[in-house]
């Protein structure tokens, strides 16, 4: 496993797109953590903001000394540290999502080939249940139920997300508890817990961790998505989502900069985690090789 | 014998998946708020007032009774009064229902052709330029946010050059009892870009589905004869190669379609469209849980009887899922 990451990160010839993604996705990542250190303003904090100046195009030099190279929203508050910022919490919000969702998905996947009988059936129809319908409504029942706030919409994504894992962890423990060293570490009588936790799952999770890329970048929309229709991130504090939200109402009276460039960084953010994730997933799954 | 244990098999599956779908729903929207204080002013209210709203909206019975009660009405098709339209809630998502499909199958319409002919083109010339701006294409077309690209369609498509309205349905033309927008050649106008932004995701997945479906069927000996025998490229495409390929493209045809309905909730927000999903939105808003309920009651049963329908068609079409369900 180890030494297939290693040929991953080593030795596969990338096209340009796929190196364009990566450097792309560092620069997010990057940006994201140095935040606060390279953002001209603090968009949360009211002091900083100038309310005289909202809506001000791309490249208008606002009060506090710096350039507006993005304009600002229908608040005042610059759109590049909007940005910024709102990439933060998408990022946060989807990257602990999904190893949350990873991690119960994985669990219950493993238990319920572990387990069988009716664990199993209960946690497969339910698994089944959330798989037949639209991630997308899954998420809008959850969140709806849940109400708003940051947290919510975390429990929200992980509701939406785990099915995926479950379905694949427990295929992969099927097959993996048949195999001579799961008989051994029976008939060692070792404590079931342990037999879950430290040979079962640890060999059954190479295939549910290569799905880990695409599905941060689908929580990435999808928290987006929420937060746009107003039941997501409150918007005091926007994601990349709730930003482009706020320029909804602006766009058709031409203030386009509202939504267009926090819409372009989302696309890029997404887009980039698509390619990098398919890349990941591709070198790591053997079958797809020949295709 | 197959056929038929394929086809109770998959009705009890759905049938439990409709009981289980409507528990969550109804626990989920009991949660939202109280929607006495939406037909009561919260200012001028006497606590008496509050008490007989609650008790006119049957919210003084315990959660189970209120499910149980809500079940028998959805058995019988009523699924309540709206809280703010004072019109049966069914009634109000049927209104809307007309709009809804006339948009999915609009985008439908543009977006099988295409994408089934790029991905047949891409995968026949599998590794060359074209087929690799396809393939980047669709992945960047599946990471655009559905309702950034259906902003982007508004501020190019109508601000920018004014030849596409923004929003709204336009005129409408009466057919069948009903009002519809692709009748008149205005209607026809709203129409292009609320389609578009629906069509544009699944062109994408229909073309790397059948991309990859193309590949490898070509791949087979039979295909590999028609070429040995001379026939024209073209002709192998179109006659060997699309028949082929069809059953996994329709069975995404048919679950996009399902999942137009879902995603017509953004895309009819951004152009409002006066469809269900803009009611559902706007009913989630508004508190209006008898029709929350009835939107989310209904999208479910239109998806999960569109999976069923295709599952059955799969086994109809595809010997194999008959003889796998009979282990």
């Amino acid at each position: 496993m180890k030494a297939r990451i290693l040929s991953v990160l080593k030795k596969r010839p990338h096209g340009p797109v796929m190196t364009l993604s990566k450097l792309l996705l560092t620069t997010y990542i990057l940006l994201a953590v140095a935040a606060p250190v390279i953002a001209p303003q603090n968009p949360y904090d009211p002091l900083q903001i100038y309310g005289w100046e909202a809506s001000s195009p791309p490249g208008t030099t606002g009060s506090g000394g710096y350039l507006y190279l993005l304009g600002t929203d229908g608040l005042g508050r610059d759109i590049a540290s909007t940005i910024l910022y709102g990439l933060r919490i998408s990022l946060v919000v989807s990257i602990i999502s999904s190893a949350a969702a990873a991690l119960i998905g994985l669990t219950a996947g493993v238990s319920a080939a572990w387990f069988g009988k009716w664990v199993d059936v209960a946690i497969m129809r339910l698994v089944d249940l959330q798989l037949s319908l639209p991630t997308i409504l899954i998420a809008l029942i959850a969140i709806v139920t849940l109400g708003p706030g940051v947290d919510r919409i975390i429990l929200a994504l992980i509701i939406a997300q785990w099915a995926t894992y479950a379905r694949i962890a427990r295929s992969v423990a099927l097959s993996e508890a048949n195999k001579p060293y799961m008989d051994a570490a029976r008939l060692m009588r070792l404590p079931t817990s342990r037999i879950i936790f430290r040979h079962l799952l640890p060999n059954s999770i190479a295939p549910a961790l290569t799905l880990i890329p695409i599905e941060v970048g689908h929580a990435v929309a999808l928290e987006a998505t929420l937060s746009f229709l107003g039941l997501g991130v409150p918007i005091d504090k926007p994601s990349l989502g709730s930003a482009v939200a706020n320029g909804f109402q602006y766009l058709l009276t031409g203030q386009y900069w509202i939504s267009l460039f926090p819409g372009l960084a989302l696309f890029g953010l997404i887009a980039s985690i698509n390619f990098v994730g398919e890349d990941v997933r591709r070198s790591l799954d053997p079958r797809s090789k020949s295709l | 014998m197959g056929m038929i244990s394929v086809v109770t098999g998959r009705f009890l599956q759905a049938f439990l998946l409709l009981i289980a779908m409507s528990l969550i729903g109804f626990i989920g929207i009991h949660s939202v708020g109280n929607p006495v204080f939406n037909i009561v002013n919260i200012e001028t209210a006497t606590p008496e007032d509050i008490r007989r709203a609650t008790v006119a909206l049957g919210l003084d019975q315990p959660i189970w009774r209120q499910y149980l009660v809500f079940l028998d009405n959805v058995v019988s098709g009523n699924f309540g009064t709206s809280y703010i339209y004072h019109l049966p809630a069914f009634e109000l998502v049927i209104a809307k229902l007309p709009a809804t499909l006339e948009l999915a199958s609009v985008a439908m319409l543009i977006a099988a052709p295409f994408g089934t002919g790029l991905g047949l083109i891409a995968g026949r010339r599998r590794g060359t330029l074209l087929d690799r701006t396809v393939l980047r294409a669709s992945v960047s077309a599946l990471s655009i946010p559905s309702f950034w690209l259906a902003m982007m369609l508004i501020l190019v498509g109508a601000i920018l050059t004014g030849w596409f309205p923004s929003g709204g349905r336009g005129s409408t033309a009466s057919f069948l009892g009903q009002d519809w927008s692709f009748l008149t050649a205005n209607g026809l106008w709203h129409l292009v870009l609320p389609a578009s932004a629906l069509a544009i995701p699944n062109i994408a997945l229909i073309a790397r589905l059948s991309r990859s479906g193309t590949i490898e069927v070509e791949n087979l000996d039979h295909t590999r004869f028609c070429r040995a025998k001379g026939l024209s490229p073209r002709r192998i495409l179109l006659r060997h190669t699309l028949p082929n390929i069809s059953v996994p493209i329709v069975t995404i045809i048919g679950l996009q379609f399902g999942g137009m309905l879902a995603f017509a909730v953004v895309v009819e927000s951004i152009f409002s469209w006066p469809g269900v999903g803009k009611l559902l939105i706007d009913s989630i808003q508004l508190l209006d849980r008898p029709v929350v309920m009835a939107t989310l009651t209904f999208i479910a049963v239109a998806f999960v009887a569109l999976n069923a329908l295709v599952d059955l068609f799969h086994a109809v079409l595809d010997p194999r899922v008959r003889l796998s369900s009979q282990r």
